[in-house]
């Protein structure tokens, strides 16, 4: 007994030296001179946490031990079937009686997930780290802003645009990197992804510097505005039509359900695309690259047609984050914005779609909800990221291979 | 920021209510207070916070307007855009009516969107880019606080016509502040035909300048315009002084805050920078102050003051109009004018202050400035 | 042939300044990115927790400056000499805490996971710091001020600050005394057989626990001395000069070889030189994208950095 006792001492003392001079004494500016304030009670409570959390570690660690986790009940893939269209209907209706904080956020969410299943396209099924994955949602973004802002281009007509655009981008960049392996990629991507922003902030003249470019359009309705008033004087609205009093909300449930069609298409193309020849080439090559190549598939291709389709999904997601907002900057487009992906990613389970979709939401929603703490949040969200990895690495919902299972 | 404080604040200000508020037709109006409470500029979320709390506090301390007490509602934006949209969405959807914010521009572009079609009030304290009230037409979108085309001109008039100097370099922070005021700054120089030798934009976060200062001190500038903040401010006079470029330095309000007296110390010794005219000075605002200094909050800095005078403007509208309907308010804040620390309001049809006017200041490196001009 | 050595007289006072600019730069980013280079040796991790760790260092710093009292009149070395104990000890502290905490429970899984705990870790330390301090910038007291001057060309002075030459002296002095350190001493010995392969040393009966802590610790330090210098010498501090440093200084270990120590000092060196002199002589803003492009093509062309070595990836 005595063992866990000085475990926890020393674990105390190590925290009373931590957190004093972070915590304890508190830099303030008299007039222009620094001076320090002592607060102890935080330092207290930080030491006494930890004295006691370490003290009763050994016991908690033995209960849990007993407890059982309970197992998820397995469908048949018929009640799956049934399950994942209950789910639609329901994602179809709930908005038309949310709140529309909530469903901005849900549109948010969904965003997230079209990013998530782009970049498991890259990370999950073809393993390579991408840490510059952002680059491809800002070029997404700003292709539609600039041509709306040049030629005039709707939303609709600039959607596949944007897409192609990423594309393009994910192919010319990937080209040269993508004979180099692991942690390498992983810092060339990061390079790129910073000189993207970099230079939408530099070049002033042609996006608009650190201002960006706003009064980005919302979509229409198959061509019809849905405004107070029509943009061009003498087009009827899309309220106007059905002949209903224009509500501010009714925009809102209109993102969201775009928002809902682009990431079911992104669900079910990358799916599509897992079981094809070209999918299970990338899961070669996640698996085993100098045996791929032994094989006979030439990985720097499988590894570029990743990366573009990835990059493709980014510019997607991007092409409607800009219509969204009405506004691109360079600052939505931080290296920070890439590493939450990542995170997505890797919370999900790399390599499951069901697991990132789960893991957009969860880093979407849990936030906001967290609101009433506004000055902790950025402090939990980082401790959440920690204590997920240690307590779940292989995600929420691991990926599961194809296998057949022996009858008994 | 103690991690006590806001919680404790905003329980102190219900009390207060509580005992102060008349009770027939009282009504609590909230006013959301929107900025970074999180992230790398999370000071300047700060500042509007302690102008708009110490606001909302005096104001229900004195009977609240027309009887009706404010309740202050303090959400963060990160000054992300994609933040800022959801927190809009989240107070439309909370039936808020008033907002004191966005506090950075590249959020309050599309946070205004979204006011304006639901006919929200907001009031921002310290966006300053054009296009907030320039794109469209806009009735329910104020500002407290000068734009980046009205303040350069005056820096620039008082270079040309008072320094004269031989060689300029305008620099910014490329950020949207930052670079606007020195856009606007160097196009009214060129106008003069002065000669800009460099004009370049440093990374705000960066902490060593020496590269761009020998660029100066090569070139043989003798006058430096900086678009931006204190911080970086003060580390350019503070390194300037190190390699010994004695040029004479100058910036928007954003640098007008004691704090880089601590910084660039001697050095800040003659910084000019405009401003708006100086409350302090005002006799009024002696127990403005002291309110500040009793919650423990900072008054000093570009920010609070305008994020003060915006809650007053809108107890003052509601005063007058009788009424907490904000298009009514909108309607009342168009066609008044409003008697504020900082100054006298009055608003033009796009929102923006009407006529405000920028004195140049002197710096003196204890903290303290006069105006010249 | 007049003209030309006329303008050399002129350019050569900037040049000179600049080259001193960029080398006590690169001295700042060379102390930080031996933290990455060591770690990444080791075990085969990008800590991107370490610039939160350097930006902890420099509080700490400040702390201890205050508590002591800067106007109090104690002797120069007595201050620097106590600021800097404090702020290392603490930041090793912090360092093996990390460690520990974050990371020893994550060996041996897939490669993500780890990097994925150091961000949230980078973005925890940076939030604790934020609530625990303000996020209003610091000022720091001025305690080394000077500068040595000399008269280049017509009317040049070039400055070389007495602080940063301050800084430039002990990193060269540390890195020495790190490289005979690991040639020479047992638990150098034990690092080198770590990086070199880790099973193999474990069943050599080496704890390798103790080598991975110790690596993590001794990082901590060194970015501490370089945390408290340099805020010394810049004169401000706020939580968020951790993630900017972070990255520069992990650039700079990479393009000197990672993994390699005396790559990280001459990756740091370069990069200070390469950044100011594309401040100097192109638009400043351009410096970072300038940085970063060298960055990509010292990948391209030579993937292990300058001083690494090549892995040769067994089948």
């Amino acid at each position: 007994m005595t063992m866990p006792f000085k475990n926890a001492l020393a674990a105390a003392l190590l925290t009373a030296i931590l957190t004093t001079p972070l915590l304890g004494l508190q830099l303030q500016l008299d007039a222009y001179r620094v001076v320090l304030h002592a607060h102890w009670t935080p330092v207290i409570i930080a030491v006494v946490a930890v004295f006691v959390f370490q003290l009763i570690k050994p016991l908690l660690v033995r209960s849990i031990a007993h407890v059982r986790r309970p197992a998820w009940p397995t469908l048949r893939p018929q009640q799956q079937r049934y399950a994942v269209l209950a789910l639609l209907v329901l994602a179809l209706v709930w908005p038309f009686f949310g709140a529309r904080g909530h469903v901005d956020i849900a549109t948010l969410a969904l965003i997230y997930i079209i990013l998530g299943l782009g970049l498991n396209i890259v990370v999950g099924f073809a393993g390579l780290l991408d840490l510059g994955y952002v680059g491809f949602y800002a070029v997404g973004g700003y292709t539609y802003a600039l041509l709306y802002q040049h030629f005039g281009l709707t939303f609709w007509q600039c959607l596949p645009l944007a897409t192609v655009m990423s594309a393009l981008f994910g192919l010319i960049l990937g080209f040269p990197v993508l004979r180099l392996r692991g942690d390498y990629l992983a810092i060339v991507t990061l390079g790129f992804g910073e000189i993207i922003r970099l230079l939408l902030n530099n070049l002033s003249a042609l996006t608009g510097g650190p201002d960006g470019i706003s009064s980005i359009p919302k979509p229409t309705v198959l061509g019809i505005d849905m405004a107070r008033h029509a943009s061009v004087a003498g087009d009827t609205t899309f309220h106007a039509l059905l002949d209903m009093t224009y509500q501010g909300g009714h925009m809102v449930i209109y993102l969201y359900l775009l928002a809902l069609l682009l990431a079911c298409l992104s669900y079910f193309v990358s799916s599509r695309l897992l079981r094809m020849p070209m999918g299970r080439a990338w899961e070669a090559l996640r698996d085993d690259e100098i045996a791929c190549r032994s094989l006979g598939l030439n990985p720097t291709r499988i590894k570029l047609s990743a990366f573009t389709l990835g990059a493709a999904f980014a510019g997607l997601a991007g092409c409607f984050f800009a219509a969204r907002q009405g506004l691109v900057n360079p600052e939505s487009f931080t290296f920070i914005e890439s590493a939450l992906i990542l995170a997505i990613v890797v919370l999900g389970g790399m390599g499951s779609q069901l697991g990132v979709i789960l893991a957009a939401i969860l880093l979407t929603v849990l936030p906001e909800l967290a609101r009433s703490f506004a000055e902790y949040r950025m402090l939990l969200f980082g401790l959440v990221m920690v204590l997920m990895m240690i307590w779940r690495p292989q995600g929420l919902l691991p990926a599961s291979r194809p296998h057949v299972v022996l009858p008994q | 920021m103690k991690p006590l404080n806001c919680p404790a604040r905003l329980v102190l200000a219900l009390v207060i209510t509580a005992f102060c508020g008349r009770i027939a037709q009282a009504e609590t109006v909230k006013i959301a207070i929107v900025g970074p409470l999180t992230g790398a500029v999370a000071q300047y979320g700060d500042m509007v916070k302690a102008g708009a709390l110490t606001a909302i506090e005096r104001i229900n301390a004195a009977g609240g307007a027309d009887g009706n007490t404010f309740e202050a509602v303090l959400l963060d934006d990160a000054c992300e855009p994609k933040q800022a949209v959801a927190v809009a969405n989240k107070i439309v959807s909370e039936g808020i009516k008033f907002v004191i914010g966005h506090a950075c521009s590249g959020s309050s572009i599309p946070a205004a969107d979204i006011y304006e079609n639901e006919g929200v009030v907001m009031i921002t304290p310290s966006a300053t880019a054009p296009q907030l009230t320039e794109a469209k037409p806009r009735q329910f979108i104020f500002r407290t606080i000068g734009r980046d085309d009205q303040q350069g001109p005056v820096a620039a008039k008082y270079i040309i016509e008072q320094v004269k100097p031989k060689k300029i370099a305008v620099l910014h922070d490329k950020q949207s502040y930052g670079q606007g005021m020195a856009t606007s700054v160097k196009a009214a120089l060129d106008a003069a035909k002065l000669p800009v030798v460099v004009f370049e934009g440093i990374h705000a976060g960066d902490s060593d300048y020496s590269a761009v200062i020998t660029k100066l001190k090569s070139r043989g500038v003798d006058f430096v315009y900086f678009g931006g903040y204190h911080p970086e401010m003060g580390l350019l006079m503070r390194q300037a002084r190190e390699q010994g470029v004695k040029a004479l330095f100058m910036g928007p309000e954003g640098v007008g805050n004691k704090d880089i007296t601590a910084i660039a110390g001697a050095a800040s010794e003659g910084m000019l920078l405009t401003q708006p005219v100086d409350f302090s000075a005002d006799p009024a605002n002696v127990a403005l102050l002291s309110a500040f200094a009793a919650q423990k909050r900072n008054p000093n800095g570009p920010f609070q003051m305008p994020a003060y005078a915006g809650v007053k403007v809108i107890a003052d509208a509601i005063a007058g109009t009788g009424s907490t309907d904000p298009a009514r308010v909108a309607a009342y804040m168009h066609s008044h004018t409003f008697k504020t620390p900082i100054g006298v309001v009055a608003y033009d049809d796009k929102g923006d202050l009407k006529s405000f006017k920028f004195v140049v200041y002197t710096w003196h490196q204890d903290a303290s400035k006069t105006a010249i001009n | 042939m007049g003209a030309s050595l006329f303008a050399m007289n002129e350019l050569l006072p900037e040049l000179t300044q600049q080259l001193v600019n960029g080398l006590s730069l690169g001295a700042i980013y060379a102390l930080i990115a031996i933290g990455y280079t060591m770690v990444y040796g080791i075990i085969g991790m990008i800590n991107f927790a370490h610039g939160e760790i350097y930006m902890i260092a420099s509080y700490v710093g400040l702390v201890t400056l205050s508590a002591i009292g800067v106007q109090a009149g104690y002797p120069l070395l007595l201050l620097l000499g106590a600021t800097l104990i404090v702020a290392v000890v603490v930041t090793g502290l912090y360092g093996w805490t990390v460690e520990r905490v974050a990371y020893r429970p994550l060996r041996g899984g897939p490669r993500l996971v780890p990097l994925i705990s150091a961000i949230g870790m980078s973005i925890f330390l940076q939030n604790f710091v934020q609530i625990g301090q303000g996020s209003r910038d610091m000022p720091v007291p001025v305690l080394i001020s000077g500068a040595l001057e000399f008269q280049m060309g017509s009317d040049f002075t070039v400055t070389i600050a007495y602080s940063r030459m301050v800084i430039v002296g002990l990193t060269v002095l540390l890195m020495l005394a790190l490289t005979l350190f690991i040639a020479r001493s047992r638990m150098g010995r034990a690092c080198r057989a770590c990086a070199e392969d880790m099973g193999m040393t474990n069943l050599l009966g080496i704890d390798i626990n103790r080598v991975i802590s110790f690596t993590f610790v001794l990082g901590a330090m060194l970015a501490a001395v370089g945390g408290v210098l340099i805020a010394l010498s810049i004169g401000k501090l706020n939580p968020y000069i951790g993630f900017i440093a972070g990255i520069k200084a992990f650039t700079a270990a990479v393009l000197g070889g990672i993994g390699s120590i005396p790559g990280a000092m001459l990756g740091g060196v370069l990069l200070g030189l390469v950044e100011t002199l594309a401040a100097a002589y192109f638009p400043t803003q351009y410096k970072d994208v300038v940085s970063f492009v060298l960055l990509v093509l010292i990948l391209l062309f030579r993937p292990t950095g300058l001083l690494g070595r090549a892995d040769m990836e067994k089948v």
